[in-house]
């Protein structure tokens, strides 16, 4: 329980080299578009992210995928890698998950050893499948018997954690401010993987035109400290 | 179940360089007009008539669609497909696209209006094969209604998938349901109403054509916010919201008629019908 606890604090740590560091998923945008300036207009759009977009796409995803480790069904999972990565219609989202997720095998193999994390690296590099950190994560988590539920909302937890540190530094909205959205996103979470819960594959991939408009244009930013 | 409201089956071969219809079914609700040649370049274009003028509650539409190799088709429908009240079962309508070889296929029909408590639920499965070009629109928008509320239906849901050579190079899923969203909000319609998607995919699309479509649209325009960007194949998807069905056609049509012109090399269509 407490190496399962500590290895999970460490995968969630934005500290933890996933890249998410450089990603802001449209987010500065909007900080350019000035739709989003404060700590309330960053609040309404993270809800929207998660809730409009992350739950149906890599929160779905991880659910699924831990559910197809429990059959040893490991088609579904390079499925799910497809469906994930295509779904994604803004180029620069799509890139910066098969990147992230790339380097969050280089950097977890060695931790962890698990021969699924190989299976999925060779066919990341035999361009068999494209690489997600959603389904990275969710083997590592289900390799360390950590149950599903906790695997999702983990992870979760660790991409908004990540975009409020980047709001932090990129609208700019002060750290404190970052923790309280943080503290206060613990409902929505919740309400996030409950509602995962009642999903099925039916709803995979639904997204938000307007999140998605914004991540498209993000290529077009003149000056941009994030790369996506 | 094997009972649909409308019915519909069109099988297009190239015949020395023509492509001719080799099959059409249609049956209920669902119609296809004599074909119209707008140039000497062989391809038809066929227009679907719903002459029951809309749909309904648990109406069920499927259309299958068959291009051989080097087959063209231009695809559009005579007037709006409106949804009205349903109550009880979704309206579902589910079209599979079958492309060979080198075939090409545009399919721009008039915009989805969903009207008060419609629930609207549309499946496209496209399976292409290598040299194949695809170029795909469709316009979702709120219908009239009596209390003056711009989203008074329930559930428009659009999911497109596309295969090249068997493998998925395109997973597109809509889903607007006022009731239980902010749907005016940041992240969906943000002050918007009509949504617009736009996928073409086409072996000559450079990242060189995309700019200029880009660059085209930079000005900072508030009846609409686009966004466009690259598949992973040569191709690119376009998200567009505006407050009207005209200003989404105005840029499909646009972004249609520069890739029948410059990549196509085939003549400019009009496809007004008003």
């Amino acid at each position: 329980m407490d190496r399962q606890f500590l290895n999970l604090m460490q995968l969630c740590d934005s500290n933890f080299p996933t890249g998410a560091f450089s990603h802001s998923f449209g987010l500065e945008t909007y900080i350019q578009d000035d739709a989003v300036f404060d700590k309330n207009s960053f609040s309404s759009w993270l809800e929207a992210y998660l809730e409009e977009q992350l739950l149906y796409t890599e929160g779905i995803t991880s659910s699924l995928v831990y559910e197809a480790l429990k059959r040893d069904d490991l088609e579904t999972i390079w499925e799910l890698d497809s469906l994930i990565t295509v779904q994604s219609l803004p180029s620069e989202t799509r890139d910066a998950n098969m990147k992230m997720g790339d380097r969050f095998l280089k950097t977890t193999i060695p931790l962890y050893d698990f021969p699924i994390l190989y299976t999925y690296r060779e066919k990341i590099r035999n361009k068999e499948v494209y690489g997600h950190p959603a389904i990275v994560f969710t083997m590592i988590a289900y390799g360390l018997n950590v149950p599903k539920e906790t695997t999702v909302i983990s992870f979760l937890y660790a991409s908004i954690s990540n975009l409020v540190q980047n709001a932090v530094r990129g609208i700019p909205i002060g750290q404190s401010d970052g923790q309280q959205i943080l503290h206060d996103f613990q409902n929505h979470l919740i309400g996030a993987v409950r509602k995962i819960e009642e999903l099925s594959i039916d709803d995979f991939g639904i997204t938000a035109p307007g999140l998605e408009v914004a991540q498209m244009n993000h290529e077009h930013l003149n000056i941009r400290i994030f790369m996506s | 179940m094997n009972t649909w409201t409308g019915n519909l089956q069109l099988k297009i071969e190239n015949k020395k360089g023509k492509s001719i219809p080799k099959d059409i079914y249609f049956q209920g609700a669902f119609k296809l007009m004599r074909p119209k040649y707008f140039d000497d370049s062989g391809q038809p274009c066929y227009f679907i008539l719903n002459p029951g003028g809309g749909y309904l509650d648990g109406d069920r539409y499927r259309m299958d669609l068959n291009l051989e190799e080097k087959a063209e088709l231009l695809l559009t429908t005579q007037a709006a497909t409106k949804v009205y009240k349903t109550p009880n079962q979704s309206v579902i309508q589910e079209t599979n696209i079958s492309m060979g070889k080198d075939s090409t296929l545009e399919y721009v029909p008039d915009p989805i209006i969903a009207y008060r408590s419609a629930d609207y639920i549309q499946h496209n499965n496209i399976h292409m094969e290598s040299g194949a070009t695809l170029i795909y629109s469709d316009i979702l928008t709120p219908g009239w209604s009596p209390d003056g509320s711009l989203f008074s239906y329930d559930n428009i849901q659009v999911k497109n998938q596309i295969f090249m050579n068997g493998r998925r190079v395109v997973f597109d899923h809509l889903r607007l349901k006022p009731n239980s969203q902010d749907i005016g909000g940041i992240g969906l319609m943000e002050g918007f109403t009509h949504v617009g998607s736009m996928i073409v995919i086409c072996d000559q699309v450079s990242k060189e054509f995309m700019e200029r479509i880009k660059e085209h649209y930079s000005e900072d325009d508030q009846k609409y916010k686009m966004g466009i960007s690259s598949l992973v194949i040569p191709g690119f998807s376009v998200r567009i919201l505006s407050h009207d069905t005209q200003t989404i056609e105005e840029v499909f049509n646009y972004i249609h008629q520069t890739i029948r012109k410059e990549l196509l090399q085939k003549d400019v269509v009009f496809l007004r019908k008003y």
